[in-house]
């Protein structure tokens, strides 16, 4: 019965949307040990309704910052996180400053392209986990330090 | 409860138990609930006790058909007897 409950879980083929607004670089500078770090002011809308089905408990969903830097291919900052409890709850707009601090390990931020990109962590009553995300393109950080 | 009796109670109970988890799934799927789901499969068990567990008449349509006690009196158990002289006999025996 739960395998069955899980296993329908995979006739399910949800089309969720998100979208993040970068509204404001509130500060971004170098840090005493050499470290870049910046706050920004984001705009978090995602409606991930289609993500729940009978067998959905809840959803874990974050935002992470994701670039590369010539020590690593794929660095990834979580800048803000959340649980939906319910079909309803999943259409959403925040409006915050990111939740986690935004820091590079190292000075690579200067005029650095970035990706937003918005994971989520599907979280069933029986059965199987299933995780996805929605990538954003085509942000950048300021040349500067303000 | 006799034999076919519980032969039959054994079969009624798998039947039951996985009709019930059958039809659970039917409907949780249908009215998209989960918690109704469970509803029904406990309903199920809760039938299926009622039907298996207690010692209905038709589980006695085969009832053992014992033999009358004066029937033992007739045919007497062998008694054991281990007398000296069987005994000193096989001890010849083995000499040989």
């Amino acid at each position: 019965m739960c395998f069955a409950a899980s296993f329908s879980d995979h006739f399910n083929s949800p089309s969720p949307t998100a979208s993040v607004k970068i509204l404001n670089i509130n500060w971004f500078q170098k840090e005493a040990n050499g470290n870049d770090e910046v706050s920004m002011t984001l705009n978090i809308s995602a409606d991930l309704s289609s993500l729940f089905t009978w067998n959905t408990k809840q959803v874990f969903v974050f935002v992470a910052a994701e670039y590369e830097t010539p020590q690593n291919a794929l660095n990834q900052v979580s800048l803000w996180d959340g649980i939906i409890p319910s079909k309803e709850h999943a259409k959403f707009l925040i409006h915050t400053t990111n939740k986690y601090r935004f820091i590079d390990q190292g000075s690579n931020l200067k005029g650095k392209d970035f990706n937003l990109t918005m994971h989520w962590h599907i979280m069933p009553k029986t059965g199987k986990m299933f995780a996805d995300k929605i990538v954003m393109t085509g942000y950048r950080l300021p040349e500067q330090y303000r | 409860m006799d034999w076919q009796g519980q032969k039959l109670a054994e079969m009624l109970m798998q039947l039951l138990l996985v009709a019930s988890a059958v039809a659970a799934f039917v409907v949780g799927y249908a009215m998209a609930d989960f918690q109704l789901m469970l509803l029904v499969y406990a309903g199920g068990v809760v039938l299926t006790a009622l039907v298996t567990v207690p010692n209905w008449p038709f589980f006695n349509r085969h009832p053992l058909k014992w033999l009358d006690a004066a029937e033992a009196d007739r045919h007497p158990r062998p008694q054991v007897s281990a007398t000296p002289s069987t005994v000193g006999k096989k001890k010849a025996g083995k000499n040989k």
